[in-house]
C-alpha cells in the first residue's frame, strides 16, 4: 500500500507540473460556465411565463423550472457528465502509455513493487486529478445558493446537490478507470485518448442506439447504458442498483488492468 | 565463495528470431563482471530477463538464491537496475525522481535524506538535485540514472551501459565509482568501451549474436588465443566476434 501511495503521488504531481491538468480545468470551467449561464437564462424566462400565465398553463416540462434544484444543477450535473467523457480521455492517456515511451515502465517493473500496487497507485493518482477537475464546478451550486432564493427556506436542495455530485465522481472515477485499462494496452497516448473515447461514447449512447433492437436486447442495452444509470444519480436518487453497476466497471477496469500489466512478464 | 547470479541454459526467442541461445554462466558475490558484445548480440535483453522485467523462454536464472520468475519480487528487492535509456521522469526534479525510486525500493523515511545525499554525492549529481530532469545533459541525465539504480545500497547491480553519454572525466569518475562497488556488490556491467573493462573488471563475458562465445578472465583469453600478456581486450574482442 506505501508503494501505490508512493505512485498516487508522483502521478499527481506529474500532472501539476504540466499544462495537461490546467487545460483540462480551464476547458472544464470554460464549458461549464457556458451551460451554466445559459441555464439561468432559460430559468429566469420560465420563471417570469410562469409570473404572468401561471404553472398550471405552461407545458408539463418546465415544471422542472420551479425551483433550482432541478432546473439549473441537476441540468448542469447532466451537462458536466457529458463533459467528463471528453475530458476524462485526455487524463487517463499518459498513465500507462508515457511510463511505456519513456522507459520507465522497466523501472516500475523492476523495482520491488507488485503489479497491483503500480495499478492502484496510477489510478488513485488519475481520480485525484479528475475530482480536483469536478470538484471545481462545485462552485455553481455554491453561486447559486448564495445568490439565489426561494419561496420554501434554502434555495438549493443541498441533499440532492451533494448527492448528484458525488454520483459524479463516480463517473469521473468509471471513465478514467476505462482510460487507464486502454493506456495500459498501448504506448501511444493520443491512440490511447483515441480509443477510450471510442469506448466511452458509445457506452454512453448505448439506450439511444438500441432503440430500434428487439427484447430482450433493448433492455440489457438501456440496463448497459452509462446514460441511463446516471439519470437517477445525478437526479440525486440514492440508486443502489446504479452505485453497484458504476463500482463493477470500476473494478474490473481494474483487474483488466492489473491483468496486461502482470502479461508483462509472460510475454 | 557463492554464486550470487546463477544463470542456466537461458533462452529468448521472439517468434522467429533468437535473441540469447543457452546462456549459462554464474557471478560470485562481490565480482565485477563486464558483459561484452557487438551491438544487438543480446546484452541488454540478458539483462532485462535477469532484473525480471522480460520473462526467459526457457533456462532459470536466480539471483542470491531466488528464481526471477517464481520469487521476482525477493529478487527485485536484491537488484539495483539501470537500464539502457535510463528510466527518467523529464517533469520531476532530480531530488522529487530519487526520492519517488527511494520510497518504492523501501527506504525508509528517516533514512530518506541521508540516502539521498549518499547516492547524489556518489554519482556526482549533488549541484543538479533541484533542477528538472529535463533540463539537463545528457552526462547528468545518465549519472541520475546510476544513482537511482544504487538506492537503497543493493547487493547486486546490473548496470547497462553506465558510461554512455558522459565526458572523458566523468567517464573516469564512473570507473572509479564502479570499481569501489567490487567486494560489497555483485556487479554486471556491460559496455562499449573496451578499455573501461580493462580497468575494472576481473572476468568478461563476451557474446556474439547471442551466443556466449567467451567468458573468462581477460588474461586467460589472451592465452587462449595464443597470444601474448600484450594483447589487447579489443583485440580479443573483435576476433571472437568476427568469427560469427
Amino acid at each position: 500500500m506505501r508503494n501505490a501511495l508512493a505512485i498516487a503521488r508522483k502521478e499527481l504531481g506529474i500532472y501539476f507540473s504540466t499544462p495537461w491538468a490546467y487545460v483540462v480545468f480551464t476547458a472544464m470551467l470554460g464549458i461549464s460556465s457556458f451551460f451554466f449561464v445559459n441555464l439561468l437564462a432559460t430559468f429566469k424566462e420560465v420563471q417570469s411565463l410562469a409570473r404572468m400565465y401561471g404553472w398550471a398553463r405552461l407545458p408539463p416540462e418546465y415544471a422542472m423550472f420551479k425551483n433550482l434544484t432541478d432546473g439549473i444543477v441537476v441540468q448542469l450535473w447532466d451537462v458536466i457528465a457529458v463533459i467528463t467523457l471528453f475530458v476524462a480521455p485526455f487524463l487517463s492517456m499518459r498513465l500507462f502509455a508515457e511510463e511505456k515511451r519513456n522507459r520507465t515502465f522497466e523501472l516500475l517493473m523492476t523495482a520491488p513493487v507488485r503489479p497491483w500496487e503500480i495499478v492502484l497507485g496510477k489510478y488513485l493518482g488519475g481520480v485525484g486529478v479528475i475530482w480536483a477537475t469536478l470538484g471545481l464546478t462545485i462552485i455553481f451550486p455554491i453561486t447559486l445558493s448564495l445568490f439565489g432564493s426561494s419561496e420554501s427556506g434554502t434555495a438549493l436542495e443541498w441533499s440532492t446537490v451533494a448527492l448528484g455530485f458525488c454520483g459524479l465522481l463516480l463517473w469521473g472515477a468509471t471513465c478514467l478507470g476505462v482510460g487507464m485499462f486502454v493506456s495500459a494496452l498501448t504506448e501511444s497516448q493520443m491512440l490511447a485518448a483515441f480509443l477510450t473515447f471510442a469506448v466511452l461514447l458509445p457506452w454512453m449512447l448505448l439506450r439511444g442506439l438500441a432503440q430500434s433492437a428487439e427484447e430482450p436486447w433493448r433492455s440489457i442495452a438501456n440496463h448497459l447504458s452509462f446514460s441511463s444509470q446516471l439519470s437517477t444519480l445525478s437526479r440525486g436518487v440514492l440508486d443502489l442498483k446504479a452505485l453497484v453497476f458504476f463500482a463493477s466497471v470500476i473494478l474490473f477496469s481494474l483487474l483488466l488492468t492489473h491483468r496486461t500489466v502482470e502479461a508483462q512478464r509472460w510475454a | 565463495m557463492t554464486a550470487m547470479i546463477e544463470v542456466t541454459g537461458l533462452t529468448k526467442r521472439y517468434r522467429d528470431r533468437v535473441a540469447v541461445e543457452d546462456l549459462t554462466f554464474s557471478v560470485p558475490e562481490g565480482e565485477i563482471l563486464g558483459f561484452l558484445g557487438p551491438n544487438g548480440a543480446g546484452k541488454s535483453t540478458t539483462m532485462r530477463i535477469l532484473t525480471g522485467y522480460l520473462p526467459a523462454t526457457s533456462g532459470t536464472v536466480k539471483v542470491a538464491g531466488f528464481d526471477v520468475f517464481e520469487d521476482p519480487y525477493e529478487v527485485k528487492r536484491r537488484i539495483g537496475y539501470l537500464p539502457e535509456t535510463p528510466p527518467l521522469y523529464p517533469e520531476m526534479t532530480v531530488r522529487g525522481y530519487l526520492k519517488f525510486v527511494a520510497s518504492i525500493k523501501g527506504v525508509r523515511r528517516g533514512q530518506m535524506a541521508t540516502e539521498l545525499e549518499r547516492v547524489a554525492h556518489a554519482t556526482n549529481v549533488t549541484e543538479v538535485m533541484d533542477r528538472l530532469i529535463q533540463n539537463l545533459s545528457k552526462g547528468f541525465r545518465q549519472r541520475v540514472g546510476v544513482a537511482q539504480a544504487l538506492l537503497g545500497n543493493p547487493p547486486v547491480l546490473i548496470l547497462d551501459e553506465p558510461t554512455e553519454g558522459l565526458d572523458p572525466t566523468q567517464r573516469a569518475e564512473a570507473r572509479q565509482l564502479i570499481k569501489g562497488l567490487a567486494g560489497q556488490h555483485t556487479v554486471i556491467l556491460s559496455t562499449h568501451i573496451l578499455s573501461e573493462v580493462t580497468v575494472t573488471c576481473e572476468r568478461v563475458l563476451i557474446l556474439n549474436q547471442g551466443r556466449m562465445v567467451a567468458f573468462d578472465e581477460i588474461k586467460k583469453l589472451a592465452h587462449a588465443l595464443g597470444q601474448g600478456d600484450q594483447t589487447s581486450l579489443e583485440d580479443i574482442f573483435l576476433k571472437l566476434t568476427a568469427a560469427a
